[in-house]
């Protein structure tokens, strides 16, 4: 959405821009946590990936492997080719890489993937603090209502 | 009285109008998320592909097996859908660009009717 970015001062703001603005930034912040946790999982497969892909050595040729065909059922086999793998570049396609490559591969998400969850964990903690703020301004404001409305009350 | 009557069931259906045009809005925005990510995706698996030797093996997964494609047969596979979706993201946006429009002039209809409604109220006030 064409999102108007204009310095507003909070303070000057009501309670009821204010409410919207809170409700706004937690949505925002739900929004970036579940992010986070995709992110973060996203990580783990990549990581999971390199290890087992660098443990895939010229030795491991010829050794037993348990191949799952269904969650629940296992058959023997052996590893043939140790120097090649495919590897999921999204959207269902799947390339063949050697061993160095595919390591090289997952290295490279690794990183794109940790640099987005910094990013994102930046913005998150902007918008937290950005809400504390927020919530700051209501709590004085709704203070200096109430005064007022005592003061109005005694005289 | 029936002139205020008549406002505030004109008021209900405006209101309820907008709140048509608001759900379209919703909708055609999380569509367009949706696209995005696609993009996004499609875009990350052009740039995974170009840096492939030409030689390089592909296979595409449909349904349960993976079927062996041209490295340049995907790559043109991939290229027209990131166009559609590219294409899909204008429309997307062109509505979205209409419907806030639509919403904005509904706003106004609405700000119009309360003023006569206030209006209406303080005629009222004053008579009695």
């Amino acid at each position: 959405m064409g999102e108007k970015m204009q310095a507003v001062d909070i303070s000057k703001l009501g309670l009821a821009q204010l409410t919207q603005l809170k409700q706004q930034l937690d949505q925002e912040i739900e929004l970036f946590s579940s992010s986070l946790q995709q992110l973060r999982a996203a990580h783990g497969k990549f990581q999971d990936s390199k290890e087992c892909v660098e443990k895939l050595t010229p030795d491991t040729k010829g050794k037993e492997i348990l191949v799952p065909l269904t969650g629940s059922m296992y058959v023997l086999g052996h590893f043939s080719d140790v120097d090649k793998v495919l590897c999921d570049v999204g959207t269902g396609y799947y390339v063949e890489k050697d061993i160095s490559a595919a390591s090289d591969y997952f290295k490279r998400k690794n990183k794109f993937v940790g640099d987005q969850i910094t990013k994102v964990q930046k913005l998150a903690q902007d918008k937290v603090t950005l809400r504390e703020i927020v919530i700051e301004t209501m709590e004085a404001k709704l203070q200096a209502t109430l005064a007022a409305q005592q003061a109005a009350g005694t005289s | 009285m029936a002139a205020y009557e008549g406002l505030q069931k004109r008021l209900s259906q405006e209101l309820e109008k907008y709140k048509l045009l608001q759900k379209d809005f919703q909708k055609t925005y999380s569509l367009r998320q949706q696209l995005e990510g696609q993009l996004n995706e499609n875009n990350i698996v052009k740039e995974e592909m170009d840096l492939l030797e030409p030689s390089a093996d592909v296979y595409k997964l449909m349904g349960p097996v993976l079927v062996k494609q041209d490295l340049e047969e995907a790559q043109q596979n991939v290229a027209k859908r990131i166009e559609y979706i590219t294409n899909e993201l204008k429309r997307h946006d062109s509505t979205l660009a209409e419907l806030e429009k639509k919403q904005d002039a509904q706003r106004e209809a609405i700000n119009k009717i309360q003023q006569q409604f206030q209006q209406a109220q303080v005629k009222a006030a004053m008579k009695a």
